[in-house]
């Protein structure tokens, strides 16, 4: 009975309503997990770097920003971007980019704090003694500070992706039709098999977060 | 000067006000009440994990990885659908209809919706298994050359933790803890999801009521950040009170 209902309802779980020009499911989160993904970490490279760059009313005014989005819970920056953002751009904004950008921003402010500390961690001597080689403070940080800073963040930021992904089942919350959105859909019909759909779908996800967890781990070990 | 018009008319009833408060005052004491139960359960998870004998570690290490690397959101559906289906329909009827525990001093206390408890198991199992990674990387702090010395000292095992390496761990564990209960009363957001009447949900209804969403959401936003800098106040305090430091 649970493979009858597994078969019909898999299309359904992986892709959505893909052949109707509606992509859901897995394949919605892996799409919505991406771009938020790329976003945060571009938006977490440039925030960190500008913290350790800046002028200190920047780095003021950017570690408010931080702190402020770090106490809020990753919900309730979801309903401020579903207000926001249509005022913002004067336009209907889809649900699923409200759910990306809310993701971005949220996961480049704890990113950002990362970069910070990274690049923190590299010992002063490096700076000076890019100085003493004649290099401009900005080409001592792209040439002599970023490479091995990077390396050593690399775990954090595989931990933030993880979260990320893991977060971006809150969609469900706002109507997003992601995987967990669409398994509740498939509970809600079926109303028979709610502890097999549930932990089918938690497997789905134990599974994405330990190959992104297992593919981070063999990043870290491959040589420069 | 006229208000622009997405900021809507007017401000929020009292009324309202008041829903929010006490949206607030269930994230406070859910998460309290998750706080202290992931925190004994933390412990338990990392004594199982530390313990020489076998059986003990590896269904610990399993139990943590399978909690942190799916969604919460997912496991709390799964407690309120999953778990809730398989109870027979006595005991949910008995769950769902009120009770009422009587105290001294006339007070009652009454039983939690199936709703509450769902998000109780869900967020302590979840939260322990983030304790536990960070208690056991507090107890890591403290070198094996200090219960090496504890040894020649003659201690027993319980004596070289007690004496020699909580008193050291503690210090490192406090901070990241705090965070970890920080952490807490951020999630707590996730239980609007079943239906427990916590801030975000609140700030949700009284959002559709009355359409006014930037105050609605303006002060729920509010009362996170108060919630999350008490936590982080209280913290502090205790650590600057510690005598020797």
């Amino acid at each position: 009975m649970m493979l009858t209902l597994l078969h019909d309802n898999l299309d359904y779980l992986l892709w959505g309503n893909l052949t109707r020009g509606q992509p859901g499911g897995l394949l919605l989160t892996l799409g919505i997990s991406l771009a938020a993904g790329m976003l945060a970490t571009l938006g977490g490279l440039v925030g960190g770097v500008a913290l350790c760059m800046g002028g200190p009313r920047l780095c003021r005014v950017l570690d408010t920003l931080v702190q402020i989005l770090r106490a809020i819970p990753v919900l309730m920056l979801i309903f401020w971007c579903y207000f926001l953002l249509p005022i913002l751009f004067g336009i209907d904004i889809p649900g699923v980019l409200t759910v990306i950008a809310a993701l971005a921003v949220i996961n480049a402010a704890y990113l950002s704090q990362s970069v910070k500390a990274g690049i923190d961690a590299i010992g002063d001597g490096q700076w000076r003694a890019a100085q003493a080689l004649g290099m401009t403070r900005w080409q001592a940080l792209r040439y002599i500070i970023l490479p091995p800073a990077l390396r050593a963040m690399l775990p954090s930021f595989v931990n933030q992706w993880i979260t990320l992904l893991k977060d971006s089942s809150l969609a469900y919350v706002v109507g997003v039709a992601e995987f967990t959105f669409v398994a509740t859909q498939i509970n809600n019909r079926e109303q028979v098999y709610p502890l097999q759909i549930f932990g089918l779908l938690a497997i789905g996800y134990l599974l994405l977060c330990s190959t992104l967890e297992w593919l981070g781990r063999r990043a870290g070990r491959m040589p420069a | 000067m006229t208000p622009p018009s997405w900021l809507g008319q007017g401000w929020l009833a009292p009324h309202y006000l008041g829903w929010l408060l006490q949206g607030a005052a269930m994230t406070a004491a859910l998460a309290l009440c998750v706080c202290l139960s992931a925190t004994v359960l933390g412990v338990l998870l990392t004594a199982a994990q530390d313990s020489k004998q076998r059986w003990l570690q590896w269904p610990a290490r399993l139990f943590c990885s399978l909690h942190r690397n799916s969604p919460l959101l997912v496991q709390v559906l799964l407690w309120y659908f999953g778990v809730g289906g398989l109870l027979p329909d006595q005991a949910m009827q008995w769950l769902n209809s009120p009770h009422q525990l009587p105290l001294p001093l006339g007070l009652n206390l009454s039983w939690p919706s199936f709703e509450w408890l769902a998000a109780w198991i869900a967020l302590s199992l979840y939260s322990a298994c983030f304790i536990s990674g960070e208690l056991a990387a507090g107890l890591r702090t403290v070198g094996s050359g200090q219960r090496l010395a504890g040894r020649a000292l003659g201690m027993s095992e319980w004596q070289i933790f007690r004496f020699i390496v909580l008193p050291q761990a503690l210090r490192h564990i406090r901070q990241p803890l705090l965070g970890q209960y920080t952490a807490i009363i951020k999630n707590t957001s996730l239980t609007m999801a079943i239906g427990v009447a916590e801030l975000s949900y609140t700030s949700r209804q009284v959002e559709s009521e009355t359409l006014l969403a930037f105050q609605a959401f303006a002060v729920a936003t509010l009362l996170y950040l108060l919630l999350v800098i008490a936590t982080q106040l209280a913290g502090s305090q205790r650590s600057a009170e510690e005598p020797g430091r």
